[in-house]
């Protein structure tokens, strides 16, 4: 499935399943935005898998959580595209205080995952609008649904991401724009970037794969498919949503977690 | 009396759930701890009931999204009334604002007072709720828009998406310490076809009807419901999402409702 001609921008792009969706997304020929805000190494190792797939992309630098950033980083985008088809919103906070969040720690997490979303999505309707048609693809979380015991505000978070995937999609569905979210479960991104974040960069899956194998021979009981998610599984359900094939698809979030929440 | 001996602590008393939650509670025997936005003068009337039940009663004024505020009154309010047992959480704002063109203080104050003021409570009362170790309930009043989208304040909906996740953190992590945390997806009752008016969403054309027995609920059906959360028989719940809607949001479209001749429908 090509996305050629389509132009996307991703958010948190230098790390973990940003990349990967970059990559991917640009691989199947979109012109891909990284988007990035602590992790310009993250982002220059994005970029470099992008011309290595034979894709062209650039790197932006955008902290979500200021409205004027994104507006600036919006604007960049679509001057040097010529405007924008595919949004993954993406960049987000972890920052495993469980119940014992300060008011400060609260504001940084909900305005970054949230209000960061939203205003990404706000930015870049006026230019959905002129083609009559846009993709916004939400990264949530299992933990939309279920708690994460590790970070209360950070599920809470998701669970907002939900509604406001829904209450985008209905009233964006006149544009021709889809709103959609997907709820990946814990995918493995390695130990690259920031010590907040805490995200991971794809290394040889196979090998991955089988160590966590030996590692945990029970792996089967904690995700059924018998291995972890991979940034590479979030990124072609965003290159399917993001297609043309999905037109009738808003408001839906599509769980990603190799079966682990049956369990 | 199916709370005597029990503190009971209601974030916005002035609200309309909030005079039938306080009534109902004073009823069984809670000592409530009432937060109001009027320090007490709109709900004088339900105050001065409440305490002809034999009610004690605190009323404090706080910012319920600034930790240090909420600290101070609940030490302060246990010299009085003894230690919180149970929390209702009960703050329910409003406002409409859309994805495309919505501002940003709007959205942030819908959602402080709504899922911020919920974290920070829980939190606080959580903290004390551990450290006794006698248990405690902590009962969020929500909204089916948890759920359901509104068509008009998308930041109303996320901020009860997000209290949902609140509850069902909370019941793991303050379950450990046999506190029970719910929370009451509530609606709709009278007046919210109003509140709630969009033009992208029909859910409340009508809505009443949408309600399979045709009758809307009151706040005075919270109350039971926040009631039995509050005690004993509630005891092996815990981390729930109760949706208390009537049937509401099992309603598919226009079908079926159960409209009288008059309003041109079959009656059902």
């Amino acid at each position: 499935m090509t996305l050629e001609g389509k132009i996307a921008l991703v958010t948190g792009a230098g790390t973990g399943i940003g990349q990967g969706v970059a990559v991917e997304l640009a691989r199947r020929k979109a012109r891909v935005a990284v988007s990035y805000n602590a992790s310009d190494a993250g982002a220059r190792e994005t970029l470099r898998r992008i011309e290595e797939a034979g894709g062209e992309g650039f790197a932006v630098r955008a902290n979500v959580a200021d409205r004027d950033a994104i507006r600036a980083m919006v604007r960049a985008v679509a001057d040097r595209f010529g405007g924008i088809d595919i949004l993954v919103n993406n960049a987000a906070l972890q920052l495993n205080f469980n119940f014992e969040h300060d008011d400060d720690a609260y504001d940084r997490i909900m305005n970054v995952n949230l209000k960061g979303y939203w205003q990404c999505i706000q930015a870049v309707v006026p230019y959905m609008k002129r083609h009559g048609r846009g993709r916004i693809i939400n990264i949530s979380s299992v933990h939309g649904k279920r708690p994460t015991d590790f970070d209360t505000v950070y599920a809470m978070s998701k669970g907002g991401i939900k509604m406001l995937t829904r209450e985008s999609a209905i009233e964006l569905a006149k544009y021709g724009i889809t709103v959609n979210a997907i709820e990946p479960g814990a995918v493995d991104v390695g130990r690259q970037g920031t010590k907040e974040t805490k995200p991971f960069v794809p290394p040889e899956y196979a090998e991955q794969a089988e160590r966590m194998r030996r590692r945990n021979p029970d792996i089967r009981r904690k995700f059924p498919v018998g291995r972890s998610g991979r940034p590479a599984d979030v990124a072609s359900l965003v290159c399917y949503i993001a297609s043309d094939e999905t037109d009738f698809m808003t408001g839906a979030a599509i769980r990603l977690d190799g079966g682990s929440m049956l369990l | 009396m199916k709370l005597s001996g029990k503190t009971v602590w209601i974030t916005d008393a002035d609200s309309r759930s909030g005079k039938a939650l306080l009534l109902r509670l004073a009823a069984e025997g809670a000592a409530l701890l009432l937060g109001s936005d009027s320090g007490g003068s709109d709900i004088a009337q339900e105050l001065a009931q409440a305490r002809r039940a034999g009610a004690r009663v605190r009323v404090c004024t706080v910012d319920d999204c600034r930790s240090a505020e909420v600290a101070r009154m609940l030490d302060e309010a246990e010299q009085e009334l003894g230690p919180v047992d149970v929390l209702i959480h009960n703050r329910n704002l409003v406002r409409p604002i859309s994805v495309e063109h919505g501002e940003e203080e709007v959205f942030r104050e819908v959602m402080n007072a709504n899922a911020k003021s919920a974290f920070v409570c829980a939190k606080e009362a959580g903290r004390r709720m551990t450290a006794r170790q006698a248990g405690g309930r902590i009962v969020f009043v929500s909204s089916i828009h948890a759920e359901k989208p509104t068509g008009m304040s998308f930041a109303y909906s996320a901020s009860k998406g997000a209290v949902k996740m609140l509850a069902r953190e909370a019941s793991v992590v303050l379950g450990r310490h046999g506190i029970g945390v719910y929370s009451i997806e509530f609606g709709p009752v009278e007046g919210d076809g109003d509140l709630f008016r969009s033009d992208l969403s029909k859910l409340y054309d009508l809505y009443r009807y949408k309600v399979p027995s045709a009758v809307l609920g009151t706040y005075d059906d919270l109350a039971e419901l926040a009631l039995f959360l509050a005690g004993d028989g509630a005891r092996y719940l815990n981390g729930a999402d109760i949706r208390m809607d009537g049937g509401f949001l099992l309603h598919y479209l226009d079908f079926k409702m159960k409209l009288p001749t008059e309003t041109g429908g079959d009656g059902g």
